[in-house]
């Protein structure tokens, strides 16, 4: 029996879960990068170390903060919109309808998004990365002027791309994780349009509160095996 | 009209529809759908309690009953959309109780069903909503499919909506393209549930009247939940009335009027 590659529906979340998040996840890494920046500089003026900006930004961000936004503007957009989606199509009869027409509906509707936001999630957060790193320039260059170049190599001196590729591929645990509730929350939904609502709020909930607990486990892991 | 057999379905994968096609048109006498002893329950509610039921290829068994007898529960269960507690079913001579997902889906291939609210896939389109069973189990080039596509919704009256979405169509609209949907791999086995619910008169006997239409020219065994007592005249070859979870009375809509069952009289009095 032929098994037809789901390339379609795959490209369709491609796009909803990634090219429609973009926009958010930009804006959160540029507002992280820009406040951290401004936060930071204080405290490092202040024990005379206003030289360590760029490096502690690009650190703090490459390690923590773009993968950790990330996952959690992620979790909020696209847990509740995988939610609510499949929850709409169970309470619909949509689900049923897939079924009776003998199409796997978890192959065709969950296996898809979970792959989507393996996939895209890694490369959200360089997204949000750049633009954190660039609006800390922003910031930077506001309070004392400096160079787009002298920033960036002051930044990047110490970093390896090891520094850069653990922490942002631990993100694919994070695609995993939205992914897997959502779809499990919204393939489960009960009782109309309330129980709709209840499976968008309950993919949230749950996926950001995974998201936090497993950033936790992984970067204990991350230092112990990378470090 | 021109038949859907005479080109339908080039490069169908395996040879599942085809086989069935192939089988209704002989017109055989085997049963396609035998129910024996169904029990299903929720929780403390008996929903079904012992349901016996045949239906013969080219048949149509029109079900009735009461509002929460388990009548879409009984279409759900043929399907194997749920699971019975107890009792077989056996649908083209397979016992679908016991069959693993992928020789389910295999048979599901067989069966077209329509849901109470049509179910379509709200994200696609009237188009894509039909071509959804034929692209994922048919072997159709691109414009061939687009040619079934066209000709199944022109059976159904509907050929100039193709690109329209399910929710900028009326309810019988999408009734229609449901049917359409359901007879996309041409099944020997067609499961309508409530295909009148909620239409205005007019529609209805549209509805009836391209549900007859289809079944003359698919010659395929139905099985029709309804409240519609006249939808069940007009399209039934035989009437199953549900009541306590139990077959009531079987038997030619003359065969109900003449009953002098209290419930069953109640019934047709009522509902006429």
């Amino acid at each position: 029996m032929r098994r037809p590659f789901e390339g379609q529906e795959l490209l369709r979340q491609f796009d909803e879960i990634g090219s429609k998040s973009l926009p958010l996840v930009a804006l959160a890494g540029a507002a992280i990068g820009f406040v951290l920046a401004l936060e930071s500089r204080s405290s490092l003026v202040h024990f005379g170390a206003a030289s360590m900006l760029p490096a502690a930004l690009v650190y703090s961000i490459i390690h923590e903060t773009g993968p950790i936004v990330t996952g959690l503007v992620v979790s909020g957009r696209v847990g509740a919109g995988i939610g609510a989606e499949l929850g709409s199509m169970k309470v619909t009869e949509q689900i049923d309808a897939i079924e009776a027409s003998g199409v796997n509906p978890y192959k065709f509707l969950a296996f898809t998004r979970i792959l989507a936001c393996i996939l895209v999630l890694p490369l959200l957060t360089i997204a949000a990365d750049f633009c954190a790193v660039i609006f800390g320039w922003i910031a930077e260059t506001l309070a004392e002027p400096v160079s787009f170049q002298r920033f960036i190599n002051q930044g990047f001196a110490g970093a390896t791309f090891k520094d850069f590729l653990a922490p942002t591929f631990r993100t694919v645990v994070f695609g995993l994780i939205i992914g897997m509730i959502g779809c499990f929350q919204g393939m489960r939904t009960q009782g109309g349009t309330a129980g709709v609502g209840l499976s968008a709020t309950s993919s949230v909930v749950l996926s950001s509160l995974f998201v936090i607990l497993a950033d936790v486990i992984l970067v204990k892991i991350i230092l112990v095996f990378f470090s | 009209m021109m038949r859907a057999e005479q080109h339908v379905l080039p490069g169908v994968e395996e040879s599942s529809a085809t086989r069935t096609m192939e089988g209704s048109r002989e017109k055989s006498e085997a049963p396609a759908v035998v129910l024996k002893g169904l029990h299903r329950s929720f929780g403390t509610q008996i929903v079904l309690d012992g349901i016996d039921l045949t239906v013969k290829s080219g048949e149509t068994l029109a079900v009735l009953g009461r509002s929460g007898t388990g009548k879409s529960v009984l279409l759900k269960l043929i399907i194997g959309l749920q699971k019975p507690d107890s009792g077989s079913i056996r649908v083209h001579d397979q016992e679908i109780t016991r069959l693993d997902l992928d020789a389910l889906n295999e048979l599901r291939k067989k069966m077209g069903f329509l849901f109470q609210h049509a179910a379509l896939y709200d994200s696609l389109s009237v188009e894509q909503n039909i071509a959804f069973p034929l692209k994922r189990h048919t072997k159709m080039t691109d414009s061939e499919r687009g040619d079934r596509v066209r000709q199944l919704l022109s059976n159904v009256g509907m050929e100039s909506d193709l690109k329209k979405m399910p929710s900028d169509i009326s309810g019988g609209m999408q009734k229609r393209v449901g049917l359409a949907r359901a007879l996309a791999l041409e099944p020997g086995i067609l499961l309508l549930d409530e295909p009148t619910a909620g239409l205005d008169p007019i529609t209805s006997a549209e509805i009836n009247e391209l549900i007859l239409k289809l079944q003359e020219e698919h010659d395929m065994a139905s099985i029709v939940v309804t409240h519609d007592l006249q939808s069940a005249k007009t399209i039934a070859d035989r009437i199953a009335l549900l009541h306590e979870g139990q077959v009531l009375i079987e038997g030619s809509f003359e065969d109900l009027e003449k009953s002098d069952n209290e419930f069953v009289s109640e019934f047709m009095k009522r509902d006429s």
